[in-house]
């Protein structure tokens, strides 16, 4: 078995899951990867088995926070050292897997973030623009890091860690933040950034912003305190 | 309104804020199902200085006794929660159903294969279930 587990949550993801598929395997041989899918209602999961990816099917869609946790459950259960996780949807490089890789062992770090250069690819209100600048602000107070891109989900996780956020209520249902980022920090768990390119869209939605203003500034103001106010669990 | 019951409502308020808090952060009230409470408990924080805007608005409305107008705005919004908790139970309820159906399909196809199984592991290696 390969150290390295890929985990790709996918919702309807037919049109382009089978592209990623293909260029992950061909770059990364030695990882195995497994396509979460969460609830699709198109071929997204028989497109993904032809390809030849271990396939989980979550029976409903639960948000990409419970499949990403139904990721981070399946590599802990089944013994995997480390664990990327990638959108389904074209939008991150495969090739900067090895970026990640390397930052890890260079930085001695538990979670390596992928951060993408270029800035202002999606279009966001004025309302939530300020709300992401003042949890980034609040985050870098707290854990003494920058973190540009703390929503990206080109990420690399050790077992430490994915093992911790596989249990319960460790993890958001709806969309992990700046506030994973303090939990962890808090953990005393080592999180970092290495810049990796991510393309534009090719189908417009994100799979992480999908919150709206008002909603999001309230909802991840409450899970922030909530991060501060809780002890460290184990 | 008096001092004494503006400060009773204000207490009243900041209680159940603190109540709805705590369930949350003892995690027994899930984070994204919590903010429209705490919003409620907000409201009712405020509300101890809602008869500056009440009294007037209700006047201006026609009602001639202004804790009317309160009881319907508090029935109107106390609706909107009953209702947006009615929608996340009925999804629930749904989602539930369709759960234990694909847990009744599953359970069929694992008994199927371990029978299948069990036929071949005692051909193999005579009565090993006996």
């Amino acid at each position: 078995m390969n150290p390295y587990l890929i985990v790709i949550p996918a919702y309807n993801e037919e049109e382009f899951i089978a592209g990623v598929l293909k260029d992950t395997e061909r770059i990364n041989p030695e990882a195995d990867i497994l396509v979460v899918n969460d609830g699709s209602t198109d071929n997204t999961s028989a497109i993904a088995r032809l390809a030849g990816a271990m396939v989980l099917d979550i029976p409903l869609n639960i948000g990409y926070g419970g499949a990403i946790q139904t990721g981070f459950r399946f590599a802990t259960e089944n013994g995997y050292d480390f664990v990327v996780t990638m959108d389904g949807d074209s939008q991150h490089d495969p090739h900067y897997i090895k970026n990640l890789m390397e930052t890890m062992e260079r930085e001695n770090a538990d979670v390596v973030i992928g951060s993408r250069f270029l800035e202002g690819t999606y279009k966001i209100g004025i309302a939530k623009k300020i709300g992401i600048r003042l949890f980034s602000m609040i985050a870098r107070f707290y854990t003494g890091t920058n973190f540009t891109d703390p929503t990206s989900g080109f990420q690399l996780l050790s077992r430490k860690v994915f093992s911790y956020l596989s249990k319960a209520d460790n993890y958001p249902l709806d969309y992990p933040d700046v506030n994973i980022i303090m939990a962890l920090h808090k953990m005393r768990f080592r999180v970092v950034e290495a810049p990796v390119r991510m393309s534009e869209k090719s189908n417009g939605r994100s799979m992480h912003n999908g919150l709206k203003p008002v909603y999001y500034i309230m909802r991840m103001s409450l899970a922030i305190v909530m991060v501060l106010l809780r002890g460290r669990e184990d | 309104m008096g001092f004494s019951v503006r400060l009773f409502i204000l207490v009243m308020g900041f209680l159940v804020f603190m109540i709805i808090f705590e369930l949350v952060r003892k995690r027994r009230f899930r984070e994204e199902l919590s903010l429209i409470w705490l919003v409620i408990g907000v409201g009712l924080i405020f509300s101890s200085f809602a008869d500056r805007i009440i009294d007037p608005l209700a006047f201006k409305l026609g009602i001639k006794y202004p804790p009317a107008l309160i009881f319907l705005i508090v029935f109107f919004l106390l609706t909107l929660t009953t209702l947006y908790f009615s929608i996340v139970l009925s999804d629930l309820k749904s989602k539930n159903k369709e759960l234990i159906q694909k847990i009744a399909l599953l359970e069929y196809r694992v008994n199927k294969l371990g029978q299948a199984e069990g036929r071949t592991g005692s051909i193999n290696s005579g009565n090993r279930d006996l």
